[in-house]
C-alpha cells in the first residue's frame, strides 16, 4: 500500500521548506506521477509541473522524457533544460540512453527522469532505471518519474490475469512505498478510449491494434482500480459491473476475502446474508466456515452452509476443539481480510472472564477486520458460541506451582491426621490435574515438583530432600512412576487427538472434492478443479500437464506448448495461472510421464529442480501429471497430507477417466452415425445406378445374341427399353451432381416473373408423358405470377410428381394443386401411396432418405425429394411433407414460396 | 442357346422383381430361349405364382416392395425344392450368402450378362432333373475330368486315382454332390464336413481347398472361389 495518498495540489507542502529537509537529511526526495495505463497523461503533467517550476525558479532539468511522438506531450518540454542522452555501442548498434554520469555531474535540484520501469541498455551501470534513480537521491537529487501500475512487481501477476499481457519491466513495491509523494493521474477509461481513438496516444496504426489488445474498456478500469488502491483506499464504482460480468478470471489476489463463521443455531442464516452485504460492498469474494466441535452438541449447519452457496460463497467446514484457533487458521489459509461472527449472547461469567469468541478474537485476530453483526432473528436466548477453556500459555506454566501449591495446603491441612503416604494422594491429584488440562509437559513438571515439595515437608525426614525407609522409597517410586505414565498417556492421547483431527479433515476435504467432481463439466474445468485442490492440500503452486493429443493441433486455446523429445507435455491447468515449471523440471516431468513414477523436488529422481511432478494413474499408463512448486527448503509433505495428496490425485484420475470415456462414448457414437449413414448412401446409389444398368445390358444383350428370333415389336420394345433406361440413368446422374452442388451452395439463381399455370402444365405433361399415367390438376383461381427460377421450379416440380409417380404404384392417383397463399403461393403435390411412416416424417427430405428398406422401392427415388427441397430454399421456399393424408394412405408434398 | 432337350412343353421360368424394366428385357430373352416366363412384380404374386403353376425355376430378386426377397426364400422352400436363383442389386457378400443358406440354388449379381444368366439357369435345371430323377446318391459323379467313385470311395483324375484324406474326400464329395456348378457356402460345407460346431472357422476350409487343389493337379481348376461366398465345383458351360 502506499504510503502516502495522492497529494493534490493545494495540500502540497511547502517545497522550499522540503527541499531543505531534504537536503539537511541528504537524501533527494522522490515523487512519483502513477497511471493507471499508457495514455492517461502522466508525462503531460510532470512536465506541465516541471515548467511551472522552472518558470518559478526552481532548477529543474529533465533527464530524459519519453513524448512517445505526443505533440502536446512534446510542447511541454520547451524552455525545460534536457540532458542530452548517453549513446552506448551494442553489437553494432548504437543505443541511446539517460546519462546517469551526467547528471550526478549537473546536480539540479529536481531531475526529471521519465518510465521509471525501464530496463537500461546492456552496458549501463545499473541494469534497472529504478536503480539510477536511487543513486540520484543518494546524490541528494530530487526525482520526478513516472509509471503505470502495471510495472508493479506485486501487481504483475494479477495484471497478466487480468489483462492477459504479461508485463517484464517490474519495479519493486518498496520503491513506490519509499516515495515521498505520489500523484495519481486518473482518467476514466472511456476518456482514455476516446483519446486513444482520436489519436492523442499513439499512431492511428498502432491505435487500432492496442484498442483491441491491451486497451480493452475491462482491462483499462481494472488497472485504474489498482492505481487507485494503491494511490488511496478510494473505490471506483464504475468497475463494480465489470468485475461482476466475470471478465476477470478468479478472484482479485490482492483484493479483500470475505470469512463468515457459520455457526449451527438458528441466527447461522442472517449471519451469512449481513456477510453477504458486506462482500459486495467490499466485492470481494466470500468464504462461509464452519467450524465442527467434536464433543459438542451442534445443531445442523447445512441450510446454512446451503444458503451460502446459493448466494455464491465458498463453503468450508474444519473440525477443530478450539474455535477461535480454528477461524484464525482457516482465515489465514484463505487470505480472508475480514471476519464476519454474529454477535451471540454468551454466559455472564464468560462475558465476566473476557472468554467470549468476540473478546478472544478481538485479543487474537489482530491482522484482520472484524465483523459483529447483530442477531435479527434471535427469536428466544440463541445458544451461544461454543468455546473451549484455554488458559494463554503463560498462565498454565502458572497453574503448576498454583497446583503443586494447593495440593501442599490441603496437605498441609491433613498432615498429622493422615499417614504421610498419604499425603501423596493429593500431589498426585495435582499433577493428574495439570497433565490433563495442559499436558504432558506441564504433568511433568506438575510430578517433579510435587514430589520435590512432599519430600521437602512431608516425607521424614522432613525438611530435607532425602529419603529414609523403604516405605517412604516405595512411595516415591509409585508416585513418580504413576505420575510420569499419566503424563505420558495425556501427551498421546493429545497426538492422537491431533492426528485423528487432521484425517477427519482430510477426509472432509476429499468429500468435498468428490462431490464437487461428481458435477458434470468438462475436461478443462475438471483440470483446472484438480490443479485448485491439489494447491489446496499441497500448499504450493500446482499445475496439471498432459500430454498433447490430436485436437491440440489446430493450436487453438493452448496455454503453453513445450517441445520435448519424445511426448509433448502441455500445461492444462495451473493455479496459481501462472504457475508454470521451468525447462529443467519439464525433464523431471516428462521422465515421471514415462516411467509412471513421481519425479524431481524430494523424490529419487532428479531432486536438484524447483517442481515435483505425480503421476495421475490411468487404466493404460499415466493420464497425466500434477506438478507441485514447493518453496526453497520447505519441509517434505506431512503424512496426513501426503495421504491426502494421494486420495486426491487417485479421485482425479478416475474423475479424469470417466470424462475421457464419455468423450470417448461420444465420438464413437457419432462415428457409427456417419458409418450407418454412409452404409445407407452406397447402398442407395448401387441399388440406383444397377437397375438402369441391369435393363439396358440385358435388353442390348437379348437383341444381339437373339435379335433374330424375336417378333419385330419385341426387338423395338427393347431398344425403347435401353433408351429409356439411359434416360432414367443420366437424369439420376444430374441429379447427383445437383445435390453435390445444392451441398456446395453453388446454386446459381435467374429469377424471372413465372406463370405458374403454365409452368406446372409442362412438368405435369412432361411427367404424364414419361409414365403415361394421369395426373389430376387443380389450379386455384388469381394465382400470382411468382419470381422464381423457371429452371429450379421445373426441376423441383419434376422431382415432386416423379416421387409421388413412384410412390403411389402403378394403380395410384396423383394430384397436382396449386393456390394463392397471402402475398405467396402454395403448390402441393399429393399421391394416394402407402404414406411416409409417421418416424420417418421428419427425415424424408433429408437426402438418401428413402422409406422403409433402401432397395424395396423403385430405383432413382432416393434424392428427388431432398433436390426439391434444396432447390426450393434456394429460392426462399419451404418444403413440408405430411402422410398420411386420408384414409391412413397418402402423401402430401407441398411447396411454399414467399 | 438352345432350350433343354427332351422336352415338349417349353419350362416355365417365374421371374419376381419390382422392376419393369427387368421383365420387359427378360422377357423376351426366356422366350427367345425355349422358355415360358412368368412375370410378378412383388412377393406375393410371387408366391402365388410359384405355388399354383409350378415353375420349373424361380428368378428372384431380392428387393420387393412387399416383403424382403431374403425371406420369400423360406416361404418358397417350405413348399418347393424348385431351383432358385438370386438376382442381386446388393453389395456385400453376406447377403448372397444368407440367401443361399436359406435355400437358394445360385445368384447373378445386377448388372448381369444375359448368357451367363442362362448358363446358370440351365445348369440349375439339370441339377433338378438330375435330383428328381434318383433318389439315392449317384453311385458315380463326373464333372470334366474329375470322377467320384461313392461306392468305393475313390476320387480319379482322367482315370488317375487321387491319394485323399477322408476328410478332403468328404470336402471334394459334398462339392460334387451340391451338382455341378452349384455354389456351396462356407458354413454348408463346413457343417456337412466338420459338423455344426465348426460353422464359422473358413480357416480349415481355405487349408483343406488348398489341398485338394495340389492333389487335383490338371483338374485344379475345377474347385472354383466364390470370393466370400463359398465353392463351386466346375462352373456352368
Amino acid at each position: 500500500m502506499s504510503a502516502d495518498p495522492a497529494t493534490g495540489p493545494d495540500t502540497r507542502p511547502d517545497p522550499d521548506a522540503l527541499l531543505a529537509l531534504a537536503a539537511r537529511e541528504g537524501h533527494g526526495r522522490l515523487k512519483v506521477f502513477l497511471g493507471a495505463s499508457p495514455g492517461v497523461g502522466k508525462t503531460y503533467e510532470m512536465l506541465t509541473e516541471a515548467r511551472r517550476r522552472a518558470l518559478g525558479g526552481a532548477d529543474v532539468v529533465v533527464g530524459l522524457a519519453e513524448t512517445h511522438g505526443r505533440a502536446e506531450t512534446a510542447a511541454q518540454l520547451a524552455g525545460l533544460e534536457v540532458l542530452p542522452r548517453a549513446r552506448l555501442p551494442h553489437r553494432g548498434q548504437m543505443l541511446e540512453e539517460f546519462d546517469l554520469d551526467r547528471a550526478l555531474a549537473r546536480h539540479p535540484a529536481i531531475l526529471v527522469l521519465d518510465e521509471l520501469p525501464h530496463s537500461n541498455a546492456p552496458g549501463s551501470r545499473h541494469p534497472k532505471r529504478w536503480q539510477d534513480v536511487e543513486e540520484l537521491r543518494a546524490a541528494g537529487i530530487e526525482v520526478w518519474t513516472a509509471m503505470n501500475v502495471q510495472h508493479l512487481e506485486s501487481l504483475s501477476e494479477a495484471v497478466a490475469r487480468i489483462t492477459g499481457v504479461r508485463v517484464t519491466e517490474t519495479v519493486p513495491d518498496h520503491v513506490l512505498t519509499g516515495a515521498d509523494a505520489v500523484e495519481l493521474i486518473d482518467i476514466p477509461p472511456a476518456e482514455l478510449l476516446e483519446r486513444m481513438r482520436q489519436g492523442k496516444v499513439y499512431r492511428p496504426d498502432q491505435a487500432a491494434r492496442a484498442l483491441k489488445g491491451f486497451f480493452r474498456e475491462g482491462n483499462l478500469a481494472a488497472l485504474r482500480e489498482m492505481a487507485l488502491r494503491r494511490t488511496a483506499e478510494r473505490v471506483d464504482a464504475d468497475l463494480t459491473g465489470y468485475m461482476r460480468a466475470n471478465a476477470i478470471a478468479g478472484p482479485w489476489p490482492a483484493g479483500d476475502r470475505v470469512m463468515v463463521l457459520v455457526g449451527s443455531d438458528t441466527t447461522a442464516e442472517g449471519v451469512v446474508r449481513h456477510a453477504r452485504r458486506i462482500a459486495d460492498a467490499l466485492r470481494a469474494p466470500l468464504v462461509a466456515l464452519h467450524v465442527e466441535q467434536p464433543g459438542k452438541p451442534g445443531g445442523d449447519p447445512g441450510a446454512a452452509l446451503r444458503l451460502a452457496e446459493a448466494l455464491g460463497a465458498e463453503t468450508e467446514t474444519v473440525v477443530e476443539t478450539d474455535l477461535p484457533r480454528a477461524i484464525l487458521a482457516a482465515a489465514r489459509s484463505r487470505n480472508a481480510t475480514h471476519l464476519v461472527i454474529g454477535r451471540s449472547r454468551p454466559r455472564l461469567w464468560r462475558r465476566l472472564t473476557g472468554r467470549t469468541l468476540s473478546a478472544v478474537l478481538v485479543r487474537r485476530a489482530s491482522d484482520f477486520a472484524l465483523h459483529l453483526v447483530p442477531n435479527p432473528t434471535a427469536a428466544g436466548r440463541p445458544r451461544p458460541v461454543p468455546e473451549r477453556r484455554r488458559l494463554p500459555a503463560w498462565m498454565a506454566w502458572a497453574s503448576v506451582p498454583a497446583l503443586v501449591l494447593a495440593a501442599t495446603a490441603v496437605g498441609h491441612a491433613i498432615d498429622e491426621r493422615v499417614a504421610e503416604g498419604s499425603l501423596g494422594m493429593v500431589y498426585l491429584a495435582a499433577t493428574v490435574a495439570a497433565a490433563v488440562s495442559f499436558g504432558a509437559l506441564h504433568g511433568l513438571a506438575a510430578a517433579i515438583l510435587s514430589f520435590l515439595v512432599w519430600n521437602f515437608l512431608f516425607i521424614e525426614p522432613r525438611y530435607t530432600l532425602t529419603i529414609d525407609g523403604p516405605q517412604e522409597i516405595l512411595g516415591a517410586v509409585v508416585f513418580g512412576s504413576v505420575a510420569l505414565l499419566l503424563a505420558g498417556t495425556a501427551g498421546r492421547l493429545e497426538r492422537t487427538a491431533f492426528t485423528a483431527q487432521a484425517r477427519v479433515f482430510g477426509l472432509r476435504r476429499l468429500v468435498e472434492f468428490s462431490r464437487r467432481l461428481g458435477a458434470p463439466m468438462d475436461r478443462a474445468a475438471l483440470l483446472a478443479l484438480i490443479a485448485e485442490e491439489a494447491q489446496r492440500v499441497a500448499g504450493c503452486s500446482c499445475c496439471v500437464l498432459m500430454p498433447m493429443s490430436g485436437e491440440d493441433l489446430p493450436g487453438l486455446g493452448l496455454p503453453r506448448a513445450r517441445r520435448a523429445d519424445d511426448t509433448e507435455l502441455i500445461i492444462r491447468a495451473a493455479a496459481p495461472a501462472a504457475a508454470e515449471p521451468d525447462e529443467a523440471s519439464l525433464a523431471a516431468a516428462r521422465w515421471a510421464y514415462a516411467k509412471g513414477r513421481a519425479s524431481g523436488w524430494g523424490t529419487d529422481t532428479l531432486p536438484a529442480t524447483a517442481w515435483q511432478f505425480r503421476p495421475l494413474p490411468a487404466a493404460q499408463g499415466v493420464a497425466g501429471l500434477v506438478g507441485l512448486r514447493f518453496a526453497e527448503r520447505s519441509e517434505p509433505l506431512d503424512t496426513e497430507r501426503q495421504r491426502a495428496l494421494d486420495a486426491l490425485l487417485d479421485q482425479a484420475a478416475i474423475a479424469l477417466e470417466r470424462i475421457e470415456l464419455m468423450e470417448e462414448r461420444a465420438l464413437a457414437a457419432a462415428r457409427t452415425e456417419a458409418d450407418a449413414l454412409r452404409t445407407t448412401l452406397l447402398t442407395s446409389l448401387g441399388h440406383d445406378l444397377r437397375t438402369p444398368l441391369t435393363s439396358i445390358r440385358g435388353s442390348l444383350e437379348t437383341l444381339r445374341t437373339m435379335g433374330e428370333a424375336l417378333p419385330p415389336a419385341a426387338r423395338a420394345d427393347l431398344i425403347l427399353a435401353a433408351e429409356e433406361e439411359t434416360a432414367r440413368l443420366a437424369r439420376f446422374a444430374s441429379n447427383i451432381l445437383d445435390m453435390v452442388r445444392l451441398e456446395s451452395g453453388q446454386v446459381a439463381l435467374r429469377r424471372e416473373e413465372v406463370d405458374l399455370p403454365s409452368a406446372l402444365e409442362a412438368a405435369v405433361e412432361r411427367a404424364e408423358h414419361a409414365t403415361g399415367r394421369q395426373v389430376q390438376r387443380r389450379l386455384g383461381p388469381h394465382l400470382p405470377a411468382a419470381s422464381l427460377d423457371p429452371v429450379l421450379l421445373d426441376q423441383i416440380l419434376a422431382n415432386l410428381l416423379d416421387n409421388a409417380l413412384k410412390f403411389s404404384g402403378a394403380a395410384g392417383h396423383v394430384a397436382i394443386l396449386a393456390r394463392r397463399e397471402g402475398a405467396g403461393v402454395a403448390i402441393v403435390v399429393e399421391d394416394d401411396g402407402p404414406g411416409i411412416p409417421r418416424e420417418d416424417l421428419g427425415r424424408v427430405l433429408d437426402p438418401f432418405y428413402r422409406a422403409s428398406r433402401t432397395d424395396r422401392v423403385a430405383a432413382g427415388s432416393g434424392l428427388g425429394l431432398s433436390i426439391a427441397n434444396g432447390l426450393a430454399r434456394a429460392m426462399g421456399g419451404q418444403i413440408t411433407a405430411e402422410s398420411p393424408v386420408r384414409d391412413e394412405r397418402g402423401t402430401r408434398i407441398t411447396v411454399r414460396f414467399p | 442357346m438352345t432350350p433343354p432337350a427332351s422336352s415338349l412343353v417349353p419350362p416355365r421360368i417365374l421371374v419376381v422383381d419390382d422392376e419393369p424394366q427387368i421383365h420387359r428385357f427378360l422377357g423376351p430373352a426366356l422366350a427367345a430361349s425355349g422358355y415360358e416366363p412368368m412375370r410378378a412384380e412383388d412377393a406375393a404374386s410371387g408366391l402365388q405364382l410359384a405355388a399354383t403353376r409350378s415353375p420349373a425355376a424361380v428368378l428372384l430378386d431380392l428387393g420387393l416392395p412387399d416383403l424382403d426377397g431374403q425371406d420369400v426364400i423360406p416361404r418358397l422352400r417350405a413348399f418347393t425344392a424348385v431351383p432358385i436363383i438370386v438376382l442381386s442389386a446388393r453389395d456385400g457378400e453376406t447377403a448372397k450368402v444368407d440367401a443361399l443358406d436359406a435355400g437358394a440354388d445360385d445368384f447373378v449379381e445386377k448388372p448381369f450378362a444375359l448368357a451367363e444368366l442362362l448358363a446358370r439357369l440351365r445348369a440349375a435345371l439339370r441339377r433338378a432333373a438330375a435330383a428328381s430323377g434318383q433318389h439315392a446318391p449317384a453311385p458315380l459323379i463326373r464333372v470334366g475330368e474329375l470322377e467320384m467313385d461313392f461306392a468305393a470311395r475313390v476320387a480319379r483324375v482322367a482315370g488317375a486315382p487321387l491319394k485323399l484324406t477322408p476328410r478332403e474326400w468328404d470336402l471334394l464329395a459334398a462339392l460334387a454332390r451340391a451338382g455341378a456348378g452349384r455354389v456351396v457356402t462356407q458354413r454348408q460345407l463346413l457343417n456337412a464336413v466338420w459338423g455344426q460346431a465348426h460353422g464359422e472357422n473358413s480357416q480349415y476350409l481355405r487349408v483343406y481347398i488348398g489341398h485338394l487343389r495340389q492333389k487335383l493337379g490338371s483338374a485344379a481348376t475345377l474347385i472354383r472361389t466364390e470370393p466370400g461366398v463359398g465353392y463351386r465345383l466346375g462352373f456352368p458351360e
